[in-house]
């Protein structure tokens, strides 16, 4: 009975050790967040296998679609250039000088394509990875898009770096692939969709937004209680639909303001703007 | 606020102005101007008992905020700008210009700004 309770309250002392230890860590500045200090082997190996887990398993049910008709390879390979080589490089390609500084460094994506499946990799770029560098390209690109790099991944290994500069000779690309159609609002604004897209397109910079993990910046106007607020952009009635319009393009209400243009579609918008009516006036 | 913060009396790379832009204005005086010029019917301050209204902005964060009417850097010489003549700043602004003299709008940008 004794030697349990010594057991006992050994383990919670270490258990209180460890605490104060985490603790003071993050109080007094000890861990190193600089991205030229590298995570130790140790550090990097867990966050690995967590990222992998947990990638695996949000991606377990996502369907595959057919990969191998050739003009999906051709589009991902105009979205690969635009979008993936800047930081990842490609066959023969470093990475931009930037990316080489960022850390964890991203994959080369040949080893990625050799490793990890299909729905994995959908996943991934779909919806970024926290703290990596990796975006989250849900509300950039569209599902179809996502695929097709999905699907120039699947040949990329295969190609030389004389392939990879190449690859577009032989595969012309159609005229107009960069023009995507604008698609228009469908539904009723929806606060949650709103909530999600507000966040990836980075409001959180620059407002005070209640309820927003780090949303307290003052570089544009607080949005607590914005549903209160007879006007937006200083003198624009405020009106969901002149909501949605200033959201969108913000220059156009207002010439030289701050607020930029963040590329926002027609539906994200309207989400956006339902989500902010929702706001309570004190954060 | 942020455990970052704590301890750090270290300046901003760019702080929001200087002490001797503003020297002389009265701060109490611009608090009572607040009230006496209406400018509680719209705004509502920390400090100042009114309506409540959210027509225009609420005052608190005045120092913190970075832009006056969209785009002019707020720097304690443009808050006086903006108070003298806010449609001057932005066109489409609902602010109306109050008829503040320079010395009085010096006085409410002291008090906006939190100075002694």
């Amino acid at each position: 009975m004794k030697s349990w309770k010594v057991a006992g309250l050994t383990i919670l002392a270490c258990a209180a050790t460890g605490a104060a230890l985490g603790g003071a860590m993050v109080v007094f500045g000890w861990y190193d967040v600089s991205a030229t200090g590298s995570h130790t082997v140790v550090v990097h190996e867990v966050l690995d296998v967590a990222q992998t887990r947990s990638v695996q398993r949000r991606a377990a049910g996502i369907q595959v679609p057919y990969l191998d008709e050739p003009r999906k390879a051709r589009e991902g390979y105009g979205l690969f250039q635009k979008h993936c080589v800047q930081c990842h490089g490609a066959p023969g390609i470093a990475p931009d000088p930037y990316a080489l500084g960022l850390n964890p460094a991203p994959a080369a994506l040949v080893a990625t394509a050799r490793d990890r499946t299909a729905a994995d990799i959908y996943w991934i770029i779909q919806q970024g990875i926290k703290m990596t560098g990796m975006p989250a390209w849900q509300y950039r690109l569209t599902d179809a898009d996502i695929w097709n790099i999905v699907a120039f991944m699947r040949v990329l290994p295969t190609l030389s770096p004389a392939d990879y500069r190449n690859w577009d000779k032989g595969n012309e690309q159609e005229p107009g692939l960069e023009a995507a159609t604008p698609v228009p609002a469908t539904r009723a604004g929806d606060p949650v969709a709103g909530r999600a897209a507000l966040q990836q397109h980075l409001c959180a910079t620059c407002h005070v937004i209640p309820g927003i993990a780090g949303a307290r910046h003052h570089v544009g106007p607080s949005l607590a209680g914005i549903a209160q607020r007879p006007y937006i952009a200083g003198g624009v009635p405020n009106t969901p639909a002149s909501m949605e319009r200033w959201l969108r393009d913000p220059a156009a209400f207002k010439p030289g303001t701050a607020m930029p243009d963040l590329g926002l579609g027609a539906q994200e918008a309207r989400d956006i703007a339902a989500f902010l009516y929702t706001l309570p006036p004190v954060d | 606020m942020l455990l970052g913060a704590c301890g750090d009396d270290r300046p901003a790379l760019t702080p929001p102005g200087l002490p001797e832009q503003l020297a002389g204005a009265d701060s109490a005086r611009g608090r009572l101007l607040l009230a006496e010029r209406g400018c509680l019917a719209c705004h509502t301050v920390p400090s100042l008992s009114g309506p409540a209204s959210q027509v225009g902005p609420a005052l608190d964060q005045v120092p913190r905020r970075a832009y006056l009417g969209g785009w002019l850097p707020n720097t304690p010489d443009n808050l006086v700008r903006w108070l003298l003549d806010p449609s001057a700043i932005n066109p489409l602004t609902a602010m109306p210009d109050t008829g503040l003299t320079p010395e009085e709008a010096r006085d409410i940008a002291a008090f906006l700004l939190g100075r002694p």
